[in-house]
């Protein structure tokens, strides 16, 4: 394939084909589920379910549920460049995050593509954390290497700009970090705290944790394990924590929750789940509802607020003032019924206004208990809670083609729908 | 789990032959790999398929499978307990959530298929 030539100040990386990675709770995995339902993703052999994906969908929504994300990318950023870096790399403004709180970031390359989202951890004055996701790994540890060797643009406007910082950035999953290494595992659901809780008999650790509030974090031994305890998720669930362990401990803690958690109602909850729970509150996955097909900006998934066009400068700056300034289409969140016989509707399938004109294609879609929850980018005037839509599917069978169905529908088409469906609010706390 | 007496595809569908009625279905290999089956795409009642047509529709919440036709035939009946309760594919594979039935045209179509013996063989070499 011919590569088409770069715009100015794009970072191009190409991942190389490799044979996807274990997790560092694999054999876990394997002792619940079989081989059959694990898969490829983001590189990694992940589990899709274990008991079935409605079901762990409930339980984290009625109690808990317990998510391998030791796959995720977890990076530290030290020293006394590292939040002047950040604040150059990440749209967010690191200088407004307190230690022992959390940021929800974007970066973005200075052509103004989107690499990543990202969540930064500030843990001291020069010392940050920042979860990347697993499928973006490679392309950030690439980027933040061209950076540190001047060979990627911070500006488009002003080539000559030069980085004149150097923090110290280091793969906190490698055994070579030593002993404060980090994975992820995520307990979300509202039984999460009381599960954390009972792992200790310390009272004054019972309290630190009971006090971590959304988005702050704190550190502490439970059953002689060290944690970084986060109140973030990917879930929408109101009560919902992130543990941050050495790689080396990840097993023994994964176990150790299952068994304390089991009489709390927690199940190990696989992908499926993991992609449900975030379509029903409403939550972006890179490559669907950002960045993509559709080049979705961060004002278009609804996270403008996380691109602070007042700081002086950060790489991508201009793009994204020009984003944030013209755009007629949203991602919004729609819902439709899952009654017995409706089709599951699927990425790509049209959306349709109230006079069958196509406004735009969704993007994910999940069921949700007698719903099926979907994020689609549609037209603005069509992102209005409560505004009565159209589904129009697209052919999925060879006999839907030779029924007329179409294999893809443009906007402004005009079309017949399939099925109701109704816009509800962006977001959704459970 | 292989059911003896069954004849077998290696797109997993099962065919369960009496006479010259054939009755199709999924194993239960494919329903597990499937994951919860929540619509089911049923043939119309008279349209002839040829072994190896696309013969139904299943979609479970991650993906849309085609079903393909055992042998050769015209459809005879089909299995509209599943429009409302399409997850009889998972619970009972084998009974209750059969797809459709056909009557064989060519006879001949039936001998490509694999017995039990076989396809639990097949299975273990995946």
């Amino acid at each position: 394939m011919e590569k088409s030539k770069a715009a100015a100040g794009e970072f191009i990386f190409e991942l190389s084909k490799s044979e996807p990675k274990q997790s560092a709770l694999y054999n876990e995995h394997l002792k619940l589920t079989d081989k059959s339902r694990m898969a490829d993703f983001a590189g990694f052999m992940m589990p899709l379910w274990y008991s079935s994906i409605s079901n762990e969908h409930k339980a984290v929504r009625c109690a808990a549920g317990l998510f391998d994300c030791t796959h995720m990318g977890v990076l530290e950023f030290a020293g006394k460049d590292a939040a002047d870096f950040l604040n150059l790399i990440a749209t967010n403004d690191v200088n407004t995050l307190t230690e022992g709180s959390a940021q929800y970031s974007y970066v973005i390359d200075a052509a103004g593509n989107i690499l990543d989202d990202i969540i930064v951890y500030r843990r001291g004055k020069e010392k940050f954390m920042v979860v990347v996701n697993a499928g973006n790994e490679p392309k950030i540890k690439a980027y933040l290497a061209a950076l540190q060797s001047g060979k990627a643009i911070l500006d488009i406007d002003n080539p000559k700009r030069k980085l004149e910082l150097n923090p110290a950035i280091s793969d906190m999953k490698e055994t070579e970090f030593g002993s404060d290494g980090r994975v992820d595992i995520a307990l979300q659901g509202p039984a999460s705290l009381d599960i954390l809780l009972a792992l200790t008999q310390d009272e004054k650790i019972k309290e630190q944790i009971k006090e971590v509030k959304p988005f702050k974090f704190t550190q502490a031994v439970i059953a002689g394990i060290d944690c970084i305890i986060s109140r973030t998720g990917y879930t929408g669930a109101k009560i919902s924590f992130e543990l941050f362990v050495s790689p080396a401990k990840a097993a023994q803690l994964w176990e150790l929750l299952l068994e304390n958690g089991k009489s709390f109602g927690l199940e190990p909850c696989g992908l499926g789940a993991r992609d449900s729970l975030r379509i029903e509150a409403g939550l972006p996955l890179y490559g669907h509802e950002l960045s993509g097909d559709f080049d979705i900006s961060p004002f278009e998934a609804g996270y403008g607020w996380a691109v602070k066009l007042q700081k002086e400068f950060f790489i991508g700056k201009n793009a994204m003032q020009q984003r944030a300034k013209d755009y007629d289409m949203q991602v919004a969140r729609i819902k439709i019924s899952a009654a017995a016989g409706v089709r599951p509707v699927r990425q790509n399938d049209a959306v349709l206004n109230e006079n069958g004109k196509c406004v735009g294609w969704i993007l994910s879609c999940a069921k949700a208990g007698e719903n099926q929850l979907a994020l689609a980018y549609v037209e603005k005037e069509s992102t209005k809670e409560n505004q009565p839509l159209g589904i129009y599917y697209l052919a999925r069978s060879k006999r839907q083609m030779e029924d007329g169905k179409k294999q893809s529908v443009q906007k402004n088409e005009q079309l017949k729908k399939d099925i109701e469906a109704i816009t509800v609010s962006r977001f959704e706390k459970f | 789990m292989v059911v003896d007496g069954l004849f077998y595809t290696k797109q997993h569908e099962w065919a369960k032959i009496e006479g010259d009625t054939v009755t199709v279905g999924i194993t239960d290999y494919a329903q597990q790999m499937l994951g919860e089956v929540t619509f089911a795409e049923l043939p119309a009642v008279d349209k002839q398929f040829e072994a190896h047509d696309e013969l139904a529709v299943v979609e479970s919440s991650k993906s849309a499978s085609d079903i393909y036709c055992p042998v050769t035939g015209d459809v005879i009946e089909v299995n509209s307990a599943l429009n409302s309760e399409p997850e009889l594919i998972n619970r009972s594979c084998y009974e209750q959530g059969w797809i459709c039935k056909l009557k064989v045209t060519d006879a001949k179509s039936i001998e490509e298929l694999m017995n039990s013996k076989q396809y639990e063989e097949f299975l273990n070499e995946l």
